[in-house]
């Protein structure tokens, strides 16, 4: 910086205020954090922390709150989902960077970029409205069918297919993410050295040779920090959900059955709390969520910046 | 009997069959959703839609005509305080704390911000604006959207000052000029392009949130103007006609969700087109 620049006296007014503008970042995360606990500090007090996260017992008629009913619906979707996404999402990738003729490369990378465009809500009721009846008119009876002896599995396929259900959320929540997952691995994939790729063609590997053999171990930990951040958007994702997922407190072992997630919780509830210790509650959910995905993000992007750091060397 | 060279060819090809067939499943996604809204959404669509407001519920009729508006002034007025706020954050990142530790910091806070639920910062505002003024209003869902706003635009911001040649600075300095009027007269002209884009971007990004208004703006069944009650918005109207009973519901939002992906799809490869153009 030029030593004429300090000596101007707009100059340190403008320089305030952008310093200002950019910690307000910084107040928001603090902010947020504040306000969570002081709002939820009712329920912390009456219900304690280990307590609320591991009792199952959400009765707003008894005022009786636990949270672990959500933090289940919401770990059972977001895995799930990523179980759905993962794979598919790396094959989009593998396909665009190594399979693809150069002429259709662009066309589904705007695919892709459209499918992380459309809003969550547009998959929700998406999902209500078309995805669910096919759940619960073909899939859902079909995975019956085939799971019908089997022991372990039944159990998963128990229940009526309605379609409202952990399967479908999870479902809508894997296409909603696959996009995330794609593009970022598909950059980690970028970044690998020609050089590196036509040795290894050069000694005779396979296209899928390299895929697996350089491609992928050298782009791992840029991969993982986006399976990481996909995973840190599914835990928070609201709307995608809420349409088809039910509202259900209750812990069920079944994929078909209603479930709640943190989020659904929130977004059911939050305007209907009627006394304080259900608000307080709800914040205290909020407070969960927000601790449980900034720590997620933050392991992600700490993955991201390392990937990065190593690509530039 | 296999050889090892045709285990390995064939693996070769179920392998690459499999992640063409992913990402033609990618595809069928994306054309089975925009199809189903595109079809669905313009069988709905009509005048009434945007002129008249919704008819009593169960009804047949009405329109969102308070939606559209409601949404409208939502975006803009969340444009107006997020929008500045990231672009002079995203400034002091990249010209005044350029290379600090401060501004590293900022920068990945920013990042993780931009993925943090949207509904946790929904409940934040309700706790601070709502709770105490005592009802739901259009300008604690503008705020809301605004907070979403500002580590997108400040990032982006960020990116494209930084992009923009020391040397051309240097320039200006030389010429006497002190460093604010470099900035606002020089680097933002030549970043112009980048922030704007970054700009479309995040509207397109909070123009479709939902889960933030939820408790917010909340919703209002009348035509409003009024930024300080309950106003209407289209995100929140698909979410309660989809969810309700009625089908004429169902086909009004259907219309508007069509309303809404088109605006944002437009938007988002508006900005993507500016990129491509610009930053070849």
């Amino acid at each position: 910086m030029s030593e004429t620049s300090k000596k101007s006296p707009m100059d340190m007014v403008f320089a305030s205020v952008t310093g200002i503008a950019s910690f307000s970042v910084i107040i928001f995360i603090i902010g947020i954090l504040y306000v969570l606990i002081n709002e939820s500090s009712l329920a912390i007090r009456q219900f304690g922390v280990i307590q609320f996260l591991t009792s199952a017992d959400w009765d707003p008629v008894k005022n009786s709150f636990g949270a672990l009913t959500n933090i289940y619906g919401t770990f059972l979707t977001t895995i799930l989902s990523m179980v759905f996404a993962i794979p598919v999402a790396i094959g989009i990738a593998i396909f665009v960077t190594e399979i693809s003729p150069n002429a259709l490369k662009g066309p589904i990378g705007i695919a892709i970029e459209l499918l992380a465009a459309i809003p969550s809500i547009i998959y929700g009721m998406w999902g209500l409205f078309t995805l669910s009846p096919i759940m619960s008119n073909y899939v859902e009876p079909f995975l019956k069918k085939i799971t019908v002896g089997l022991p372990f599995v039944n159990i998963i396929f128990q229940g009526t297919p309605m379609g409202i259900d952990i399967l479908t959320a999870s479902v809508i929540l894997s296409i909603m993410i696959i996009p995330f997952t794609a593009s970022i691995a598909r950059d980690s994939f970028n970044l690998t050295p020609s050089v590196v790729k036509e040795s290894a063609y050069a000694i005779g590997a396979t296209k899928w040779e390299v895929v697996k053999n350089v491609v992928l171990p050298y782009s791992k930990l840029g991969v993982f920090g986006g399976i990481v951040l996909s995973l840190g958007r599914a835990l928070g994702e609201t709307m995608a959900v809420a349409f088809v997922l039910g509202n259900n407190h209750r812990i069920t072992t079944s994929l078909l059955d209603a479930a709640a997630t943190i989020t659904v919780t929130l977004a059911n509830e939050f305007a209907e709390a009627d006394t304080d210790i259900y608000l307080s509650s709800l914040f205290y959910l909020a407070l969960v969520l927000f601790v449980m995905s900034f720590i997620t993000l933050a392991i992600a992007k700490f993955f991201l910046l390392k990937a990065e750091r190593k690509y530039s060397r | 009997m296999m050889t090892h060279e045709r285990k390995r060819r064939i693996e070769g090809i179920i392998a690459l069959t499999f992640s063409t067939l992913a990402a033609f499943l990618g595809l069928f996604w994306l054309v089975f959703i925009l199809g189903d809204v595109l079809i669905h959404g313009v069988k709905a669509l009509n005048l009434n839609l945007f002129l008249n407001d919704p008819a009593p519920a169960g009804v047949d009729g009405g329109g969102l005509r308070n939606a559209f508006v409601g949404q409208l002034m939502i975006t803009i007025c969340a444009t107006l305080i997020g929008v500045p706020v990231g672009v002079l954050g995203g400034t002091f990142l990249a010209e005044y704390a350029r290379g600090r530790t401060i501004a590293r910091i900022i920068s990945i806070l920013a990042d993780i911000m931009v993925s943090v639920p949207s509904i946790v910062i929904g409940t934040f505002i309700y706790a601070v604006m709502v709770k105490p003024i005592g009802h739901f209003s259009g300008w604690a869902g503008a705020i809301a959207l605004a907070i979403i706003m500002v580590p997108v635009v400040l990032r982006t911001t960020e990116d494209m000052l930084s992009l923009v040649p020391w040397t051309i600075r240097e320039a200006a300095f030389a010429l006497g000029a002190p460093y604010h009027k470099v900035i606002t007269q020089v680097v933002y002209r030549a970043a112009a392009t980048g922030i704007l884009t970054g700009i479309l971007l995040s509207i397109a990004r909070v123009a479709g949130e939902t889960a933030p208004l939820l408790f917010t703006s909340f919703n209002n069944a009348y035509y409003s103007l009024n930024m300080n009650q309950p106003i209407s918005s289209l995100t929140v109207t698909i979410f309660q006609y989809a969810m309700g009973p009625y089908d004429s519901w169902h086909s009004q939002a259907w219309a508007a969700a069509f309303v809404i992906t088109i605006f944002i799809l437009l938007l988002t490869i508006t900005g993507r087109l500016i990129i491509k153009w610009r930053y070849r």
